[in-house]
């Protein structure tokens, strides 16, 4: 039997068509024009947090200026009170003429509101904007100087001939020069993309600075890095400064009519090849990458200015260098060389002797076989296996060893050490110095050791040294303000030597039995 | 059965060093990310301890004679050929008499107050401290005074039940328990969180890790609780409880107020732990991306720092990645 869907389609459709008209706002658009009569002003300033604007220099004299406002709402009352709420102003005088929108500082109501601006004003005015969202923002055809402030979206500053400030957060710069620059300009952004357009003969001094864009180009230039930054000369010596600087964004500076697919990275090709050891200078001049990679078959030898960086086996020694991002290395069957100037290191079971450090960020070594040097200018360490001696230094973070069966000499200047010895181990050699925190010391009941422990506190009833093992000797003495705390003694008979040295923080050896973890062989 | 039910069965054979390999890390994994196993385990380990640390007790004659008469019998009876089985088999008795006696010691220990009869006064004396166990409803939310507490502890004994406890030291051994979101275990917890000059660091640091099990459950969200890390944020001299208090934000639900927004901006704009500075700003980026709405001098800071030049470079991508989703 063959059942008709209409009915249950027709419910639907209304249904939809029901919603969308519960759902659809209402917009109203009022117009507002204002001209203002010749030499009017010497500079215009317009302030409009949510909308387009655009300015146009003539050589008519006077300044006229035509405003949209567009209130969007659910109902007329909102309507009426968003446009009531949204005020165009005129100030100013002939000097300044300031236009801006006027918000509420609070914001009360289901409305949003924008206004679009479009200015002819002479060609010789300096103009300066603030804004804060805008589809765009186009300043063409001005001889005079230029500000823009914003946010977010796209500024085109077209024929500006005077010198031009340009502050970005996120959208792109697009500047067309009709002209050889004759006047500096500095463009700075931070996500935003920046493209420059100028005469194929212009030139002039570039600075470009990029942490993890490209700076591109097909005009003749003679340049070096300095850093992430690009110091060079377009086409011949001197002539004015364009300065741009985005963090995350490429930079692209390209000659009117010459062929776009002439243009090369200036990055790549000034980068020289690998050299050790790559200073932070010459790392941020290679290009950013993004490395995700299951195996790598060989050795694994990688640096690059911002990278982050996913290797799931090295079948052979690593060595990663990079200036900036997360770094995890799986399995790493020779020795694992990994430097960071910023972010965390997640390292997995590392078959030779480890060498990892960063100057911010955590860092995680689940094996570390041959042991190696651990250290981190900032963050918690975490080893929860090192079979060889380890060092371990922390700018400022806990560091935590679950199991230790090498020596270990751990080092942090704020926060607490908490080591456990290998249970199989009888002795092992121990050093452990926090300027603040605590310590605590798990070894098996079998460890043997010639403990020497000192308490630095201010503190001296809350601070203290407790030991699970009998045999130690604890000593108070007053040192200026503070009470040293030290114990000494031997445990189980005496064994190697074990130091710990926490100020304003406890010491505690504990006696537990827990099993050795079996590190498995790799497949 | 749970996870955490299944690594609990794992425990004391993890105390024996009779797990395989293989369970045993996995029991070690566990035990290192379930604070409410952690603790369980920590009471394993404090009960084997304080076992080993008995003094061993004489068994009085009369029970020795009864059991050796109860014994001897059979034994005398046997062929020479089946008393050594029947050694092994006293043996195996022996010892599980010793199991039982101390499993029982064991649970009595954990589960109740342990009741002291009246000893003759040759026998050894134990000391044991009041203790005492007050329901949250029954406290008051309103902290008096500074009060000095020590040896703060954190008890959740069963994860399926949602009370919890709070163990600590004050003129005696005091748990209070309840939920997570009475307002007096709230108050409690904010009290050693913040209290720095009184609760040692490991206590707070121990707090710290406990809250961010208990209260990064939407079901727990605490404004309180958020308000207390934001302070030790703000206040803490360790660097190490500062880490912890600002990626226990970042994984806070409802930790997008403005106290704790100012906060991690104040950190990030200052701390002088670049791993501070980091999760603060991931925290901003996390509430970027969640469509938090940021005022001016968020989106300034944020700002300044992608464009400070003497900063790590980490955090000044992070900060630049927070702006790009981010729509004021």
């Amino acid at each position: 039997m063959i059942r008709s869907k209409t009915p249950a389609l027709c419910a639907a459709i209304a249904l939809l068509m029901s919603a969308n008209a519960f759902a659809e706002n209402l917009i109203s658009t009022e117009k507002i024009e204002k001209l203002f009569p010749a030499e009017s002003a010497d500079s215009v300033w317009i302030d409009n947090p949510f909308g387009n604007i655009e300015v146009v220099g003539s050589d008519s004299p006077g300044l006229a200026i035509t405003a949209i406002k567009t209130v969007t709402g659910p109902d007329r009352a909102s309507l009426k009170d968003g446009s009531e709420q949204t005020v165009v102003s005129f100030e100013g005088d002939r000097n300044v003429r300031l236009i801006r929108t006027i918000l509420p500082r609070v914001h009360n109501g289901p409305w949003t509101s924008s206004v679009s601006y479009t200015l002819r004003v002479p060609r010789t005015v300096h103009v300066k904007i603030a804004s804060r969202i805008a589809s765009r923002i186009r300043v063409a055809n001005i001889n005079g100087n230029v500000t823009v402030n914003m946010f977010s979206g796209a500024i085109i500053l077209d024929g500006v001939a005077g010198a031009s400030i340009i502050n970005t957060t996120n959208g792109k710069v697009l500047y067309v020069y009709r002209q050889k620059p004759s006047t500096n300009a500095q463009i700075q952004a931070v996500n935003a993309d920046i493209d420059v357009v100028v005469p194929p003969d212009a030139n002039f001094n570039w600075i470009a600075d990029t942490l993890r864009g490209d700076v591109v180009t097909n005009l003749p230039v003679r340049a070096e890095f300095l850093g992430s930054a690009f110091r060079g000369t377009v086409n011949a010596p001197g002539g004015p400064t364009i300065a741009m600087q985005t963090l995350l964004g490429n930079i692209r500076i390209l000659g009117a009519g010459l062929d776009t697919r002439l243009v090369q990275s200036v990055r790549e090709s000034v980068t020289e090849p690998p050299q050790r050891p790559v200073t932070m200078q010459s790392l941020l001049m290679r290009p950013a990458k993004r490395i995700q990679l299951p195996i790598s078959g060989g050795p694994f030898d990688f640096s690059a200015s911002i990278a982050d960086v996913e290797v799931g086996e090295v079948r052979g020694w690593a060595h990663v260098q990079t200036a900036a991002g997360e770094i995890k290395l799986g399995i790493v069957y020779g020795d694992c060389t990994v430097t960071s100037n910023g972010g965390p290191l997640d390292l997995g079971d590392i078959m030779g002797t480890v060498m990892a450090s960063t100057d911010a960020g955590d860092v995680l070594v689940r094996s570390a076989r041959m042991g190696g040097k651990v250290s981190t200018a900032g963050g918690i360490i975490r080893v929860l296996y090192t079979g060889g001696p380890l060092t371990l230094q922390s700018g400022g973070g806990d560091i935590t060893v679950r199991q230790a069966a090498g020596s270990i000499n751990a080092e942090t200047r704020s926060g607490d050490i908490n080591l456990t010895a290998d249970p199989l181990q009888r002795t092992q050699h121990i050093q452990a110095h926090t300027l603040q925190g605590n310590i605590i010391l798990n070894v098996s009941p079998h460890f043997g050791a010639e403990i020497d422990a000192t308490v630095l506190t201010s503190r001296p009833d809350a601070n203290a040294i407790r030991s699970d093992f009998n045999g130690l000797t604890i000593k108070r003495e007053q040192v200026g303000s503070k009470t040293r705390i030290h114990a000494t003694g031997k445990l189980n008979g005496g064994g190697d030597r074990v130091e710990l040295f926490a100020e304003e923080g406890d010491i505690h050896i504990s006696n537990v039995a827990t099993s050795p973890v079996t590190v498995m062989s790799p497949p | 059965m749970s996870e955490c039910d299944f690594m609990r069965e794992n425990m004391p054979l993890l105390l024996t060093e009779s797990l395989d390999p293989a369970r045993r890390e996995l029991t070690h994994q566990h035990i290192e990310r379930c604070a409410a196993c952690s603790d369980e385990w920590a009471g394993y380990r404090e009960t084997w301890q304080f076992l080993g640390a008995l003094p061993e007790v004489e068994v009085p004659a009369h029970v020795k004679t009864q059991f050796l008469a109860n014994v001897e019998p059979p034994l005398r009876r046997l062929a020479p050929a089946e008393s050594r089985r029947h050694v092994t088999r006293w043996l195996a008795q022996a010892a599980a008499v010793v199991l039982v006696a101390s499993g029982a010691f064991y649970a009595g220990h954990r589960s109740k107050p342990i009741e002291l009869k009246e000893q003759p006064a040759s026998l050894n004396s134990y000391s044991i401290a009041e203790s005492r166990v007050l329901p949250a409803r029954l406290v008051s939310p309103n902290i008096e005074g500074r009060p000095d507490i020590e040896n703060v502890s954190f008890v959740d004994s069963n994860p399926s039940d949602p009370d919890i406890g709070l163990s600590f030291d004050i003129t005696s051994h005091v748990t209070v328990t309840g939920r997570p979101t009475d307002k007096s275990m709230v108050r409690l917890l904010r009290y050693v969180l913040e209290n720095k000059n009184r609760a040692a660091s490991p206590s707070r640091s121990r707090a710290i890790d406990w809250v961010r099990t208990l209260y990064s459950r939407p079901e727990n969200a605490e404004p309180e609780i958020a308000e207390a890390l934001a302070n030790v944020l703000r206040n803490d001299s360790h660097e190490g409880v500062r880490i912890k208090a600002v990626e226990t934000l970042n994984r806070m639900p409802g930790g997008a107020s403005a106290d704790t927004r100012g906060a991690l901006i104040e950190a990030l704009k200052s701390d002088p732990n670049p791993a501070v500075r980091i999760k603060a700003v991931e925290a901003l980026a996390n509430l970027a991306h969640s469509g938090a709405t940021f005022d001016s001098a968020t989106l300034d800071t944020l700002r300044q720092k992608a464009v400070q030049g003497d900063e790590n470079v980490y955090v000044r991508v992070k900060a630049a990645e927070a702006l790009s989703s981010i729509h004021p």
